[in-house]
Formats: structure tokens, C-alpha cells, sequence
């Protein structure tokens, strides 16, 4: 059984393409596409960025065009390219490729903005609507638990996640470099546009304290503040405002800077010291650059918080190369895993032939002996111990070696050594745990 | 009383270093192991020296080993306190560092009796040292977070240059450091220099003998009042008092220690 990854991202389909995939009820699709009979397992992947089926198949090289057409005829809303358009903007993996893809999506390191939280939670949607939908056995359910572990191990691993790279969560990270806490802070919003509430609503999630708005317009900043819980007030009562201000977002229309230096170093005389942080998203911009030189004010404009989230997010990209070594372990992890599975039939099948001969030998020989039920006995107990020392060796290096590439190679010798395909497969699904145990006592084959 | 400083010192080297591995990896449950291994290990010095009068001969507690042992184990003391109110991550390696080598610096010496020190009977030599050591300890946490402070203000300024493997703390929080520890160190100080000359004045009759170590560190306090009112009484900025409790802390040290070893 081999995992297999069909779909589009946003770097192989523009979003007016992907947007038509938008799967509202993964449910139905997923049933739908678990009842064909080439596929064993389906997770479905949907978010803004990606479309993808993760599925189990026997025969992966026959596989994409079914899925290909599932995904014409039963993911489209709408009208859709011609097939061939359509196949150019999807992808296909499988084997190891398909794992890490799995894993490397679960760990942000194939998402647009490297590291994002979001995906993480979107994948283990994907995982908990399959589980509910019945699409996801002990394969799919296996890979998608390793690629939450690998997503976690990435996180604390390597710094994928941890510097902010969109302007907002920037000027939230200088505002913690400079305060202990925003609780006890207050702010104040010169301007009362969307880049303003923008910011605000970052600062906003890491609790501060209070607001306060200087607009040319009073009814904008009235509008703001009441959105906000903060009060409004006019641009004249900006120096009255500014000494007890702690951090500054300023974004508002005019010719020249609004905030002087001369006006900033006279609210900091008022401040005894304490810092003031200073965003300026105005074009052109609102405050003198010249008030960064001041000991205790710290002024970043947009150029600077963008260069800042840009660095960011260069580090973050430094980091996917370890991320990649964390994913290339847990993939090979998984794959001793899926070979261990592979073996179970095999071993399976081996203890079965043993047993089969055993019991037809003890038959022939008892008849011919004439032996009494107690000597019978005897001579059960007698093969049955042969049989078990002789199959413990080759059957404890199946197990062994199922977690390195000569597993595989030693299952197919194993059959042709033993004659094992000779014999009806059986695939019981209830063997699997027995025959991954770890125990060390031979094989029993009663 | 040794074992106990020995245990004490590796205690101190392992919380640092997994301080550090903590912040470079960066793995929150080193960070708390750390934390852990200074607070044990502040157990151990402890417990050196509480049996200190012990050992034969008992060392004096001027022996300056012994003392700058107590500073930093004053240190640590004061830096979990700290570490429970405030986020300071980046404190930790260098407190545990420091901490080792004050623990693994009186482990190596070989003290002097008190008899043989000329130290005196009474508690005001004793009073005189662990005072003193005090206020050294908490005056370093002040320079400690002086330097973090202008390396974070340093990292503000330069705006792109903003990422670091190693979080320091906020400009606020250290100088809430800065300024607690500058208020009771310099306490200390001034507890230290006023029994050192009562102790002074019991055994030669003069307040000041006029001695080296007597003259640097009375000069090293009244660079410490002045440093003080400018923090407490006038408008002194945070960065300046940063660097002011940088240039104090390596005055101070100089005039405990440094003066002792040039002459």
C-alpha cells in the first residue's frame, strides 16, 4: 500500500482556479471517493493556499487519473479548464515524496508565509473530518500523527515560527522589546484609517490598556474609539495627550510631519525617562525622523517595519534547512513503520505453511504408527517446538529489518524462498498487532 | 563545607549552560531545569556556609575568596527573585555563570584563620563582610542589567538588525532591575563602608587608616551617592543610568578586588 498525494497549491494554480475547489463538506467527498475501488484511505486537504487528496493505493502509477477526474468532476464548482490546463496545475506524489510532502505542509514549510500557525490546525481538521467520515484506516491515520509530531518538533526545533513577518505582529514584537507588559500602556492613534485599526487590533490581542484617537475629523475618531473603547479627541490636544502616551500609531494625511522632534523631546522631559514607541504608517510620513535619535523614543516607519519582517522572514527560510532534517527523520521513521505493516502477511503466511506441513506430517505418522492419544500428544509437542526454533530466526530478522531499505528485499525473498505466494493471501487486518509485537518468543502456530 | 561549595559550583556551570542551550535551541524545559539547578545549587552554598566554623582553622570571612562566594551567592538569590517577577531568560546564563565562578573561585583557596587575619573579635567584621558582599552582589545584578539594557537599546536603534537567537528582556524590565537593585545595593553599600569603619576604628582607634582598599572604596560609595541622586533626585535618562550602573559595578570592582591585585 502506498501513500498518494494529488492536488494544487498556490504555487502551481492561481487562486481563481483554487477558489473553484473550495470544499465546503469534506464528508460527502471523502466517502464518495473512499467507495472507489482503487483507493484504500482519503484525507482531504482544503484551505485557502491548497487543494490536496492524501489517499492509500495498491497501484499508485494508475491512480492519478482517477483522481484527476474526482477532482474534475466532484471538487469543481464551476466550469473548469480543459483536462490538460488542469493536470499542469496539479501535482502528484507518492511514496517517501508524499510523506514529506504530509509532513512538510503539517509543518508550515511548504505554506506561502513559512511557519504560519494556521496550517497545522487546517491539517488536523482535514485528519478529524476523515476519522469521522470513516476515509482514514491505520495507514493514513498513522502518517497524519507522525506529521503532527514532526509539526511540533519543527516548532521547537528550529525558529520556523518564531519571528513575526507581517508588518502588524512587527510592531507587536518592538512594543514587547521595549515594554514589559501593554496591559499598564496607553496608546495613542493619530489618523483613524485602516492601517491604524489594522495595527491596533494586533496590538489589541496582546492586551493594551488604553486608546486614545486625534483625528482631523472628530466623527472618524468618534467612530474608532467607540469600536475600540477608547476616547476621541482633536488634533490641537495632541501635546496635552502625548506625556502620557506609551506607544504612538500614527497614519494621517497631510504635507509635513504632525509630531516635530522639538515636540516629542518636550513630552519625554514630561515622562522622566520612560521609552515611547513610535509607528509611523503614514505616507508621507507623520512623524520627524529625527525623533529616533532621542534617547528614549524608538521610531520605526513602515520601510523599517517591513524591512524588519522581511529579515524575518529570511531567518524563518534559513531555518526550513533544518526543518528538512526533521522531516526526512520522521519520514523514515514512518516508512520502517509501513514496511513493519508490509511484513505482517508474509509472516503470516510463512507460520501458516509451517503449520500446515507440521500437522499433515503428524497425521501421516500417527496413522502409521498407531499411537495412542497421549503419544500423539507427544509428537505435537515435539514439532511444534522444531517448527517455532526453526521459524524464530528468520521471522525475528523479518521484524528486524523492516525499518531499513533490505526490509522489502528480504520480504519478496522470503516468499520465493518459501514458496509463500503459492498459497492463498489472506489479508486479515487482525494479525497486524499480533505480528508487530515486540516479544521475543518464537512464533506459535496454533 | 567544601563538598558543599564543589556540589554547589557544578550546580551552578550545569544550570548555565542549560540556560544557554535553553535559549539557543530554544527549549523551554532546559530554561526551567536551569532555574531549578540555580536554586538548588544556592541550597548548597547555603549550606556551606552555615558550616563554615566548622573547618580548622574556621576562614574569615574577609577572606576576599570567601566574600565575593557570598556576593555571588547574594546574587543568585536576588536574580530568582527577579526571575519570579519578571521575563528574563537571557539573565540566566550569565548568572549561573558567574555563579560558578564565585562558588569555584572559594573552592580553590586556601583561607586564612580568622586568627591569623588579624580580623578581631565581635560581629562587626562579619557584619562588615556579608553587608558589603551584598551590596557588591546587588550592585553587579544593577550593572548586569545596565549592559542588557544598552545592548537592547543598541539592537532598537539599529532597526534591522532586530534578529537574535537570544531574547532579552524588555528595556522596561531592566531598568526596574536596574533601579531596585541600585536602591538596595547602594543601602548595602553604605551599611558595609559604615561598619567597616566602626571595625576600622575598634582596632587602630582612626575611623580611616588610609589604606588602599579603605580610600577606593570610600571613593567607589561616593561615586555610588552621586550615581544615585542622579537616578533617584534628578532626571537622569535610562540609558545613561545603565551605563552609569556599568561604569559604578567596574569602579566597585576595581576598588574590592582590582586594587588589591595591582598593589
Amino acid at each position: 500500500m502506498k501513500v498518494v498525494v494529488f492536488g494544487m497549491n498556490h504555487r502551481t494554480a492561481p487562486v481563481e482556479i483554487r477558489e473553484r475547489f473550495a470544499v465546503p463538506d469534506a464528508g460527502s467527498v471523502l466517502r464518495k471517493l473512499s467507495d472507489r475501488p482503487e483507493i484504500g484511505e482519503a484525507v482531504l486537504i482544503s484551505t485557502c493556499n491548497r487543494v490536496e487528496l492524501v489517499v492509500t493505493t495498491a497501484n499508485p502509477d494508475a491512480v492519478q487519473h482517477v483522481l484527476l477526474e474526482f477532482f474534475a468532476r466532484e471538487l469543481a464548482s464551476e466550469t473548469l479548464p480543459a483536462r490538460a490546463s488542469l493536470r499542469e496545475m496539479t501535482y502528484l506524489h507518492h511514496g517517501r515524496e508524499a510523506v514529506e510532502h504530509v509532513f512538510r505542509v503539517a509543518s508550515a514549510v511548504d505554506s506561502m508565509v513559512v511557519g504560519e500557525p494556521q496550517i497545522l490546525g487546517q491539517v488536523k481538521d482535514a485528519y478529524r473530518a476523515a476519522v469521522e467520515a470513516a476515509s482514514c484506516g491505520a495507514v493514513l491515520s498513522r502518517l497524519f500523527q507522525r506529521a503532527f509530531a514532526t509539526a511540533k518538533r519543527v516548532k521547537s526545533e528550529t525558529g520556523i515560527a518564531e519571528r513575526p513577518v507581517s508588518v502588524a505582529r512587527v510592531a507587536v514584537q518592538l512594543a514587547k522589546q521595549i515594554f514589559e507588559t501593554l496591559e499598564s500602556k496607553s496608546a495613542l492613534l493619530v489618523g483613524a484609517g485602516d492601517m491604524i485599526e489594522a495595527a491596533l487590533v494586533a496590538l489589541d490581542d496582546h492586551g493594551l490598556g488604553s486608546r486614545r484617537v486625534v483625528n482631523r475629523t472628530p466623527a472618524h475618531a468618534e467612530a474608532l474609539a467607540r469600536r475600540f473603547g477608547g476616547t476621541a479627541h482633536g488634533l490641537d490636544e495632541l501635546d496635552l495627550l502625548l506625556p502620557e502616551t506609551d506607544v504612538v500609531l500614527a497614519c494621517v494625511g497631510g504635507s509635513g510631519p504632525i509630531l516635530t522632534r522639538e515636540r516629542v523631546e518636550a513630552s519625554l522631559r514630561r515622562r522622566q525617562g520612560r521609552p515611547l514607541f513610535l509607528i509611523d504608517i503614514g505616507v508621507p510620513r507623520n512623524i520627524d525622523p529625527g525623533v529616533h535619535e532621542i534617547d528614549s523614543a524608538y521610531l520605526y516607519d513602515l520601510d523599517d517595519l517591513q524591512e524588519v519582517a522581511d529579515s524575518n522572514e529570511e531567518e524563518r527560510r534559513r531555518e526550513v534547512r533544518r526543518a528538512e532534517q526533521i522531516i526526512v527523520e520522521e519520514r523514515e521513521h514512518f516508512e520502517g513503520w509501513l514496511v513493519a505493516l508490509q511484513a505482517v502477511p508474509t509472516i503470516r503466511d510463512l507460520t501458516q505453511r509451517a503449520e500446515t506441513i507440521r500437522r499433515g506430517e503428524v497425521d501421516r505418522f500417527a496413522g502409521r504408527l498407531g499411537l495412542d492419544d497421549p503419544r500423539r500428544e507427544l509428537l505435537e509437542q515435539m514439532t511444534r517446538s522444531i517448527v517455532n526454533k526453526l521459524l524464530h530466526a528468520p521471522i525475528s530478522r523479518l521484524r528486524d529489518e523492516t525499518d531499513r531499505e533490505v526490509g522489502l528485499i528480504r520480504l519478496e525473498e522470503a516468499r520465493v524462498l518459501f514458496g509463500l505466494d503459492a498459497l492463498p493471501a489472506g489479508r486479515d487486518e487482525s494479525a497486524v498487532p499480533q505480528a508487530l509485537g515486540d516479544d521475543d518468543e518464537p512464533e506459535t502456530v496454533d | 563545607m567544601y563538598e558543599f561549595q564543589q556540589i554547589a559550583a557544578a550546580l551552578y556551570l550545569a544550570a548555565g549552560v542549560g540556560a544557554l542551550l535553553g535559549l539557543v535551541l530554544p527549549a523551554p524545559r532546559m530554561l526551567f531545569g536551569a532555574r531549578l539547578g540555580l536554586a538548588l545549587g544556592a541550597v548548597f552554598q547555603a549550606a556551606a556556609f552555615a558550616t563554615l566554623h566548622r573547618l580548622d582553622p574556621a576562614p574569615a570571612l574577609t577572606d576576599l575568596a570567601q566574600a565575593l562566594s557570598i556576593a555571588t551567592w547574594l546574587g543568585i538569590l536576588f536574580g530568582l527573585a527577579l526571575l519570579t517577577r519578571i521575563r528574563l531568560p537571557g539573565f540566566m546564563p550569565v548568572l549561573g555563570l558567574v555563579a560558578f565562578l564565585g562558588a569555584f573561585g572559594a573552592t580553590l583557596s586556601s583561607p586564612v584563620s580568622a586568627g591569623e587575619a588579624g580580623v578581631g573579635s565581635g560581629s562587626i567584621p562579619h557584619a562588615h563582610v556579608l553587608l558589603s558582599s551584598a551590596g557588591l552582589a546587588a550592585l553587579g545584578l544593577a550593572g548586569l542589567a545596565g549592559l542588557f539594557f544598552l545592548l537592547e537599546h543598541r539592537s532598537l536603534k539599529r532597526r534591522h538588525k532586530l534578529a537574535r537567537r537570544f531574547p532579552l528582556p524588555s528595556l522596561e524590565g531592566l531598568d526596574r532591575v536596574n533601579r531596585v537593585a541600585l536602591a538596595l545595593g547602594f543601602a548595602l553599600l553604605t551599611f558595609g563602608v559604615a561598619t567597616g569603619v566602626l571595625w576600622n576604628e575598634a582596632r587602630s582607634g582612626q575611623a580611616l587608616a588610609g589604606g588602599l582598599h579603605e580610600t577606593w572604596t570610600v571613593a567607589a560609595w561616593m561615586i555610588y551617592l552621586g550615581l544615585f541622586a542622579l537616578r533617584f533626585l534628578g532626571r537622569q535618562g535610562a540609558r545613561q543610568a545603565a551605563a552609569s550602573a556599568l561604569a559604578g559595578f567596574a569602579f566597585l570592582v576595581f576598588a574590592v578586588v582590582g586594587i588589591g591585585i595591582v598593589s
